[in-house]
């Protein structure tokens, strides 16, 4: 979030009434008054100079950062009325006046402040009845100053700089562009001008938001906040920052419009023209600043960041309360505690609960929210059967004991761990990571074991610093980070957001502008970040991970030789082919002539042919990025003769050989630069130094004879340009891993004896190498402490380049005890993992209670999942949410017990009747006074499905992934989630981008999802399949197969008339069952659970 | 395909819902003047002063440093370079382009080119988010999405909102995607890499059934989810929506594979478009248009073609495969009465450097930096003044210097250009009111009819 959404820029608009008003009444006069009398009005201040524009330092046409017209570096300025110059020329240079005359020869005195002289000037001369005088600047009139009359309007003393466009402006274009751009309003008298809050708001405070607020807020930089006129007036480490009334004398302003040597603010950019004028308006005026309805975080005399009482009232900061259960009038149905807080809510506002659903629709919905897939049809029959009292809690722990169980929660918590089986990557080279799985197993065991969830976040975090004998067992958790992106600030992101639902990360830059996080808590977690590495976890002995390393470095050598060698031998070839240049564009004229084939003459001049066919290609060419063939193609094109020819091809084999000379000896004066090959291979050295380049229609003409056909163009050498005519490499040099050079285009064809069995040798000892690397051992991905820790400085705006102060390692203030304390242990990780984890912790238990509740009841208590600010919403139920909040830590932080905890309750056993009057009052369902539809599986849930109705699902629990084919018959999560390469079929089905934290699964319908049903293969063969279990399993009897089939799909029996539609359906189907199969498998009651 | 309208005309029923659907026609705020939106997204950074954006002064200036306070780019950057590329005047209005565009300059009078454009951040992620979605972020809907839940689309056979690269630019999805807003919003992405309209989309056709079979079988399945949408006693508006869905992939079946198949078009039409992927995709969009599709968004290639840090000449070379297919999409949408309700507009998500690169990455030194600074975009047709320039870079076409045109600008244009008022098209999500304009966007009325 930044400040943009911020509500004083939203509401802070122009009134459109009062500007359109003061449009139309001006318009009026601009084209019902004769321009000539118009003219008179009007006050033009010329500029004699070069072309000026009012813009931005910084800007090009500004490059020296002159905010104003008058203090622009020098320039000589005259004032106009109509035609006529009836007030000064001054010359005045950045912004002080150094001489000039009046209109009647007196001279000025030198060293003014430009702009004062010219506002005592124009106030002097402008006659009172005048309604505005304009200014125009520059001979080309890109910029107009607006002055309006003192006594009309109290903006007078102030210039107001409009940037607009346009060369030769005429009054009345002028007049309608200031017009237009809605100065209408103000132009036009006190009653249009706008009230004092709309111009603060519309035009000050979301400039000072914009610009300022980032550092001099809540991080007070130089003592300065700016954020309330107090603030100003007391000002930071320079004095006052605005002295009402005084433009020049307010440093803010002179710090705005970047007068002054060492204070030029916003750091790094500068406010446009427009928002310095109104800046200087705003001060000339008073400051005048409204009443604040919401005072920012308050600032105590000592300048530190100091969280306000309110703030610290916020519901989600509060300790988890003990609530009492609440009393239910109508509370027969009531079953569990939860019931009571529902229904003390329900009862509150007169809603009526809808009853329970029946049986077969509650273990549809319970194991399709614990397993992720279909209750089988003797998995109902049973419940069905069994009529005590424990029934259902009987198929809750049932579900529970179950390894599928794991897999439908674990796949849950990597949405939010930003699991993926490929390293982050932007390359179209997608490489699997081997060992990405033993997190996402790990993940699911600590499901299935009930894992306390404190010890899961723990070892998430810092498995690697926890006690020795707990290591081995939760290493792979640090997974978590370590798979995720290498950046400690998407570190800070996910942890705050997924363990205790806040954006810290919006407190990179400034501070939160909403919750209680200064800039400095970002980077006190950052450092905690900072201070760690990624490590790998061999699963193997020392030894062999030794041996597979001296292997792979053996390797890494040879290739290494071989590259050196065939470099060495390429630039020979390349140099014996080229000092052939002019033979080989005399055979390619006698080809090009019709006179021989190419055959014929590479075999009669003892050429090669491929390199010869190679240049009779290039000089066929019409396009050329050089001139040196110019000449020849225009001896072509008058079909010059052979005399012509020789003489150009010998000249062209002169300059072809004096480039590639040229581009060797600024090589080698290159490679001396860099500091030998060393350098040559460091790209930091490659960046900074000054090194050489051939002039660019040499390089270009080097490229065509000599270049690697990748290496100019990167990936698109394909595209764009096919290599030069005397280049033949080794496969794989300088390319991407896409490019693999031809048979004939390898240097290996032109070596002999001693050199090509050599290259042979090396190339066989390289395959020997490979032959003998045994397949990577497995590893853990981890991290572990650095060796020295350390503190890391905030940068300011979150630029890295200003760093501020030191930002102590520490945790969150909000969510300390008093004064956080120094994290002192190595990095620190452990002991943000303990606070995070901690009992004491308010939001830890909260946030994981909500995540479990929102997937059984498709929302959360706090319909937020991973924002629990001010921004995030506020539990419909806090007291339940703290009860639960309460239950899960007593219960050792057991989910599996707040599972059984919610699914026991009458409300979630609810059905999803539709009751007319609760519906008037809560649509959303937001007090459950029924169950909630879940209208689409997920899909995972979706594709494990018809595998498991079909009957081909294969259940083993883990392993590594694989990609998501026609064969694959596991479930959705062990196929392979990619970062950069996303399976298509997930993301048609809404699967989470594994790029970032997601809290929640959208659900989009689109034709493109229909297609699927209809036409892919998957859920044709699937059909067929199923189509084949129930043939097997009912044999020929239609009525027994369709009754099996509703009992497999919907868990229910088909009613008459569907019995019905599907008899009529296969009577006519020509073919038969897949088909109506594949219609189930497509319905809205096979996709969703209620 | 005979029996193709007898089948359509049976799913009556479900004709009859999709009159009150999300995607059927709603009204725009006030009168629209395009009905529909061609992006030509030339991704990886479009350089203005190669193409459209003609300056003297770095020829003058050439390997000079360039005059005034250095300008921080992403990337170490040396002394300002010439353009290699020639400019001439074009049409009536003598708007300048570079001969790498020559075709699309002989269509200057129709086009309304924009040279102050600027945006915040000078990487392709960012940008790419600003210039689709309208923020540096993800997560935000696509302009496309935004248009189709202001206006609905004409054609109920297809979807509102198509997106054609071949391949995938660097993002990918998020760039068409309707986050927040409803599915039915978001673009459908079609790699037109194939050149078989059938393999364009994925499961487009079904081998083993027959229409006439898929007809009865979506009836049946029309009377399933109808039975049981009966049971439940209020409507579901999702399973609806999926209902609707089922119908609009049947239809697709029939008039994707025509719509998308380009050897329809004569030869000589085919000849004028040229070969390539891109070729292709412009003339799918003419006819995508010409059936009614709302929006459709063209990447230019797969990842970012035209992010050339190395050499500039590659624009010119990849100028020559999309200057005349943008030339005869334009003349096409012209002759066919098209071009005056469909808005087309061609960039990048940012502009290049006047100054030439110095990262020697490939030992040579003729390529441009990213720049968001100041760069070009050009509209034409929808209510948009032809033969005009609007803005200006200065000197050496690094920074706006006149009318700076946002990308927040540059959509609330389109917007208002689509009969919408940016500022009341908000969908409520999180307790506030997004818009595609997030709370700035200026109209630029200057360049409206």
């Amino acid at each position: 979030m930044n400040g943009v959404g911020s509500p004083e820029a939203v509401s802070g608009r122009f009134n459109p009434w009062q500007c359109l008003f003061g449009l139309c009444s001006l318009l009026l006069q601009v084209f019902a008054e004769p321009a000539d009398h118009l003219a008179d009005k009007v006050y033009l201040l010329r500029g004699a100079g070069k072309r000026w524009a009012m813009l931005p330092a910084g800007n090009p046409d500004n490059p020296g950062g002159d905010t104003h017209p008058l203090q622009s570096r020098s320039h000589r300025l005259s004032l106009y009325k109509g035609h006529a110059r009836v007030g000064i020329s001054m010359n005045h240079q950045k912004g002080r006046v150094v001489g000039g005359d009046m209109v009647d020869g007196r001279g000025f005195p030198v060293g003014l402040d430009s702009v004062d002289v010219f506002e005592a000037v124009l106030a002097s001369l402008m006659p009172k009845n005048d309604a505005i005088a304009a200014l125009s600047l520059g001979c080309d009139v890109s910029a107009f100053v607006l002055c309006c009359r003192k006594d009309v309007d109290h903006h007078v003393r102030s210039a107001w700089l409009l940037a607009l466009g346009g060369s030769s402006m005429t009054l009345r274009k002028l007049l309608a562009v200031l017009l237009l751009s809605g100065w209408g309003a103000t132009l036009f008298g006190q009653e249009l001008a706008p009230s004092r809050v709309e111009f603060f708001e519309a035009r000050i405070r979301p400039v000072l938001a914009k610009n300022c607020f980032a550092c001099h807020t809540e991080t007070h930089l130089g003592g300065l906040r700016v954020d309330s006129r107090e603030g100003l007036l007391r000002g930071g480490n320079s004095g006052p920052a605005i002295e009402p009334g005084n433009v020049a004398g307010s440093l803010l302003i002179r710090a705005v419009s970047h007068t002054m040597e060492r204070l030029k603010m916003p750091l790094g950019g500068s406010l446009t023209a427009r928002e310095i004028a109104d800046l200087k308006t705003w001060v000339q005026e008073g400051a005048f600043w409204p009443e604040t309805v919401v005072s920012p975080a308050s600032v105590s005399a000592t300048g530190k960041y100091v969280i306000r009482p309110e703030q610290k009232e916020f519901w989600s900061f509060q300790p988890i309360a003990k609530p009492p259960i609440p009393a239910v009038k109508e509370g027969r149905w009531i079953k569990t505690p939860i019931d009571s807080f529902i229904g003390a809510k329900l009862e509150e506002q007169g809603l009526k609960p809808a009853g329970p659903a029946d049986k077969r629709t509650l273990i549809r919905r319970a194991t399709f929210d614990l397993l992720g897939l279909p209750p089988t049809p003797a998995e109902v029959e049973a419940f069905l059967a069994d009529d005590s009292p424990q029934a259902f809690a009987r198929v809750i722990d049932r579900l529970l004991a179950s390894p599928h169980y794991g897999e439908r929660w674990g796949r849950y918590w990597l949405d939010l761990a930003r699991y993926a089986d490929d390293p982050e990557s932007r390359e179209d080279l997608i490489l699997l990571d081997a060992n990405a799985f033993r997190y996402r197993d790990w993940v699911i065991k600590a499901f299935n074991d009930d894992l306390p969830y404190d010890t899961f976040v723990k070892a998430q975090l810092a498995a690697d610093l926890m006690p020795e004998s707990e290591r081995p067992k939760l290493l792979p958790a640090l997974g978590f980070h370590a798979l995720g992106r290498k950046e400690e600030d998407d570190r800070v992101d996910v942890t705050t957001q997924t363990f205790l639902a806040l954006t810290v990360a919006c407190a990179k830059c400034h501070d939160h502008k909403f919750d209680p996080v200064p800039t400095a808590d970002f980077y006190s977690l950052q450092g905690v970040f900072k201070s760690s590495e990624l490590q790998e976890y061999p699963l193997v002995s020392d030894e062999e991970v030794h041996a597979y390393k001296e292997i792979t470095r053996q390797m890494k050598e040879k290739e290494e030789e071989i590259y050196k060698f065939v470099q060495v031998q390429k630039a020979v070839l390349a140099d014996i082919l080229l000092a052939q240049t002019s033979q080989y564009m005399m055979a390619a004229w006698d080809v090009m002539k019709g006179h021989n084939t190419s055959e014929l003459a590479a075999s009669g001049a003892g050429l090669d042919l491929r390199t010869l066919n190679r240049w009779i290609k290039y000089l066929r060419k019409n396009e050329r990025d050089h001139t040196y063939l110019r000449a020849w193609d225009s001896m072509m094109a008058r079909n010059g003769t052979r005399q012509e020819a020789q003489l150009l091809a010998d000249g062209f084999q002169r300059a072809v050989l004096a480039v590639v000379l040229e581009n060797k000896q600024i090589e080698e004066r290159n490679y001396i630069k860099l500091g030998g090959s060393e350098g040559a291979k460091d790209r930091k050295v490659k960046d900074t130094t000054n090194i050489e380049f051939l002039e660019i229609e040499k390089r270009y003409l080097w490229r065509d004879m000599v270049d690697d056909p990748c290496k100019t163009n990167g990936c698109q050498c394909g595209l764009l340009f096919e290599g030069g005519i005397v280049f033949y490499g080794d496969k794989g040099d300088e390319h991407h891993g896409f490019f693999q050079l031809a048979e004939e285009d390898k240097i290996d064809r032109f070596l002999q004896g001693e050199w090509k069995r050599h290259l042979a040798r090396l190339r066989a000892e390289l395959a020997g190498l490979k032959k003998a690397l045994p397949p990577r051992y497995p590893l853990l991905h981890g991290y572990r402490d650095s060796d020295h820790p350390q503190d890391v400085h905030i940068a300011i705006r979150g630029d890295e380049n200003s760093p501020g102060e030191i930002a102590p390692r520490q945790f969150l203030q909000i969510l300390s005890q008093g004064a956080p304390k120094p994290l002192t242990k190595g990095s620190g990780r452990l002991e943000l993992a303990e606070a995070i984890a901690s009992p004491e912790n308010p939001l830890t238990a909260r946030v994981m209670v909500n995540r479990i509740w929102q997937h059984h009841f498709g929302q959360g208590i706090v319909r937020t999942p991973s924002n629990f600010g001010q921004l995030g919403e506020r539990p419909t139920h806090p007291l339940l949410l703290d009860y639960l909040a309460r239950q899960f830590i007593e219960n050792g932080w057991s989910l599996k017990a707040i599972h059984r905890e919610i699914m026991l309750s009458a409300t979630y056993q609810w059905s999803t009747s539709y009751i007319a009057d609760n519906y008037e009052r809560d649509p959303d369902n937001r007090l459950l006074w029924r169950a909630n539809f879940t209208h689409r599986l997920d899909a995972e849930a979706l594709r494990d499905a018809i595998l498991s109705v079909a009957g081909s699902l294969d259940p083993t629990v883990g392993g590594p992934a694989r990609q998501l084919t026609e064969g694959h018959r596991r479930r959705t999560l062990y196929s392979v989630i990619s970062r950069g390469d996303l399976d298509r079929t997930l993301v048609l089905f809404d699967f989470p981008d594994p790029n970032g934290v997601s809290a929640q699964r959208t659900v989009t319908a689109g034709p493109l999802q229909q297609l699927y049903f209809l036409n892919g293969e998957f859920v044709m063969t699937q059909a067929k399949v199923l189509a084949e279990r129930l043939q097997s399993e009912s044999g020929n009897d239609d009525l027994a197969k369709i009754g099996r089939v509703y009992q497999l799909l919907y868990a229910r029996p088909p009613a008459q008339a569907e019995i019905e539609i599907g008899l009529a359906f296969l009577a006519k189907s020509h073919s038969g069952w897949p088909q109506y199969l594949q219609a189930l498998l497509a319905s809205g009651e096979f996709g969703s659970v209620n | 395909m005979v029996g193709l309208a007898g089948l359509l005309g049976s799913a009556g029923a479900a004709q009859a819902r999709e009159a009150a659907s999300s995607l059927s026609i709603k009204a725009p705020h006030f009168p629209a003047r395009a009905k529909h939106v061609i992006f030509l997204f030339l991704n990886g950074g479009l350089s203005q002063v190669d193409s459209f954006d003609p300056k003297p002064e770095l020829d003058r200036l050439d390997g000079q440093p360039l005059p005034g306070a250095t300008v921080r780019t992403e990337r170490k950057t040396g002394n300002l370079m010439r353009s290699p590329f020639p400019f001439k005047k074009y049409g009536q209005s003598g708007i300048e382009v570079s001969e790498i565009f020559s075709k699309v300059g002989e269509m200057a009078d129709d086009l309304c080119v924009v040279r102050s454009m600027h945006t915040e951040v000078p990487n392709h992620e960012p940008s790419l988010y600003m210039m689709t979605c309208g923020s540096n972020q993800p997560g935000r809907p696509s302009f496309g999405s935004w248009v189709t839940y202001g206006l609905g689309t004409e054609n109920q056979n297809m979807p509102g909102f198509v997106v054609l690269c071949p391949g995938t630019p660097v993002v990918g999805p998020p760039l068409w995607n309707s986050t927040f807003l409803p599915a039915v919003y978001q673009g459908t992405y079609i790699s037109n890499r194939e050149t078989d309209p059938e393999k364009l989309i994925n499961y487009i056709r079904n081998g083993r059934v027959s229409l006439v079979d898929q007809r009865a079988q979506l009836d049946l399945l029309a009377k399933l989810n109808q039975t049981h949408l009966e049971r439940q006693r209020e409507s579901d508006q999702q399973l609806e929506a999926s209902i609707q869905s089922s119908e609009i992939a049947f239809r697709m079946q029939a008039e994707a594979p025509d719509v998308f198949d380009i050897t329809k078009e004569s030869e000589a039409t085919r000849q004028r478009y040229g070969e390539g992927e891109f070729a292709r995709a412009c003339l799918m969009a003419l006819r995508l248009v010409e059936r009614g599709v709302r929006v459709v968004q063209i990447y230019f290639g797969n990842q970012q073609p035209w992010d050339t840090h190395t050499d500039i000449q590659v624009q010119g070379k990849l100028a020559r495969q999309a200057d005349a297919p943008i030339a005869a999409l334009l003349q096409d949408l012209k002759s066919r009465g098209l071009l005056e309700n469909t808005l087309v507009i061609c960039g990048s998500e940012f502009g290049r450097t006047p100054v030439v690169e110095t990262g020697a990455k490939f030992g040579i030194q003729n390529g441009r930096d990213h720049n968001h600074f100041g760069f070009t975009m050009w509209l034409a047709g929808g209510g948009v003044k032809g033969g005009m320039t609007y803005g200006a870079t200065d000197d050496f076409g690094f920074k706006v210097a006149e009318d700076p045109v946002h990308v927040h600008d540059l959509h609330a244009t389109i917007l208002h250009l689509m009969g919408l008022d940016h500022e009341k098209l908000t969908y409520r999500y999180s307790g506030r009111d997004f818009r595609l304009t997030d709370v700035e966007g200026r109209v630029i009325s200057n360049i409206l009819t």
